[in-house]
């Protein structure tokens, strides 16, 4: 005879399992990125709840990222540089409420996806054009095409650069310089 | 009524708070959204055209612009108000930190950029509080269940955190601290000023870190007044990550796991001496 199931028990179970296997795939997930560990993050993943918990580590975010754009109005007629302000200096309060740290987070993970996938781009076609129909490429081109224009038909370039904050001793760096894009 | 006894009550309580802020600053920042934002949908949406195959999410998108979201953060502020006054073993409780669990999955979709480890733990403890507190079904046992999952996820962040540290020569040489200190982004005046002035403060920070972190989770192990000594570190280490680098959704989003830590060394039959 077959024992009537509990339908608490079997959720009980259904339960455990799923938050077993979570855990599971949240230590799969930790440090090398191995084809398990891909297939979770990429294919699986889609509201992003398997965490990556390595904090700061192990190359710690030592530098701001700062991003800047030009306007080239004729062939010999180009704007001077100009800063999207984003790492705004913190207020006493932002211990507490620290709405602007999202720009900057937002910016940080933009640069950084960026900058990691440069190599693979660099390896596959030998340069970066294929660079410019990628998400996070076409976020930064978006921000920038934003501000106002100098002319009605104007080619807008940007670049992404890196400081070292107030370390004044580290001179700022280069990461990528934009082709000219019709804005 | 609410029951402060109530260790899965308790853990909701705190990051009801941590939710509340951050929904909030969200809703001050509601521009990034807009066509104009650096997270507009116009944007955002290509990520998704793989996935948006899957005709469940498309419903979900036409809420990604700044309008609709100013709404979702509304109703998502009301939902953690009412989470105040609901339990989360009634059914009113239930529902409410059930919409609050959809409103963040769905939000998760438009903020994929910008979005923390804080907003993972938070999820993790929301998903693990709506699965476990099921009315009806949901058992006592399976409340224990959701409790040892959130305090594991901890200590597991916290053991991972210090294991990266530990492999990494710049945290090892105790420089990567004055590093981070010194950016706009993440650092303060003060702090880097404070670092150049007493290097060896330097070295000492970096390896406390490490330490701590790495051997968190035998706090899950210890007699409860050694134990404690690992939750006041890790207090410590969240308020002035907050105020130095301003992370002060980590703040409620981790201590939110210490009433399950507490719950959890308890529960233990055994303890290392």
């Amino acid at each position: 005879m077959i024992p009537k199931l509990d339908p608490a028990v079997i959720y009980e179970t259904i339960v455990a399992v799923f938050l077993a296997s979570w855990f599971l795939a949240t230590v799969l997930c930790q440090f090398k990125e191995t084809k398990i560990s891909w297939f979770i993050r990429y294919k699986i993943d889609l509201f992003n709840l398997i965490p990556l918990w390595t904090f700061f580590a192990p190359h710690p975010g030592k530098r701001d990222y700062h991003l800047l754009f030009r306007d080239k109005v004729t062939e010999v007629d180009y704007s001077e540089w100009q800063e999207m302000e984003i790492t705004e200096e913190r207020t006493f309060w932002s211990w507490l409420w620290n709405p602007e740290k999202r720009d900057k987070k937002i910016l940080s993970d933009v640069v950084q996806s960026l900058v990691a996938s440069i190599p693979s781009y660099r390896e596959k076609t030998g340069n970066l054009n294929l660079l410019m129909f990628s998400t996070p490429y076409i976020i930064v081109l978006h921000a920038v095409s934003l501000y106002q224009k100098r002319s009605q038909r104007c080619y807008r370039q940007f670049m992404l650069a890196e400081s070292s904050g107030y370390q004044k001793e580290t001179k700022p760096a280069l990461i990528l310089l934009s082709v000219f894009h019709q804005i | 009524m609410i029951l402060f006894n109530d260790i899965s009550q308790t853990v909701l309580l705190i990051l009801s708070v941590g939710l509340l802020i951050s929904t909030l600053e969200y809703l001050k920042k509601v521009q990034i959204f807009s066509p104009n934002g650096l997270l507009s949908w116009n944007v955002m949406q290509l990520k998704w055209t793989k996935q948006d195959q899957r005709s469940f999410l498309k419903p979900f998108f036409k809420l990604f612009n700044a309008s609709g979201l100013t709404v979702l953060f509304l109703i998502r502020c009301l939902l953690i108000i009412g989470l105040f006054f609901f339990p989360l073993q009634s059914t009113t409780g239930w529902l409410l930190i059930s919409l609050l669990g959809a409103s963040l999955l769905v939000a998760s979709l438009a903020t994929y950029y910008g979005s923390d480890g804080s907003d993972q733990m938070s999820m993790l403890i929301i998903i693990t509080l709506i699965l476990c507190n099921l009315p009806v079904l949901a058992s006592s046992n399976l409340r224990d269940i959701g409790l040892w999952f959130i305090a594991l996820q901890a200590c597991l962040s916290y053991t991972v955190a210090g294991i990266a540290k530990l492999v990494s020569s710049e945290w090892r040489s105790g420089t990567a601290i004055k590093d981070v200190f010194s950016t706009k982004t993440y650092g303060s005046k003060k702090a880097t000023l404070f670092l150049k002035k007493y290097p060896a403060a330097n070295r000492f920070l970096c390896w406390n870190v490490i330490i701590m972190e790495s051997i968190f989770p035998l706090c899950l192990f210890l007699p409860w007044e050694f134990a404690l000594v690992f939750l006041i570190w890790g207090f410590i280490f969240h308020f002035f990550t907050a105020v130095i680098m301003g992370l002060n959704s980590f703040f409620w989003a981790f201590m939110a796991t210490y009433p399950a830590i507490y719950f959890v060394n308890h529960q233990m039959s055994w303890h290392l001496f």
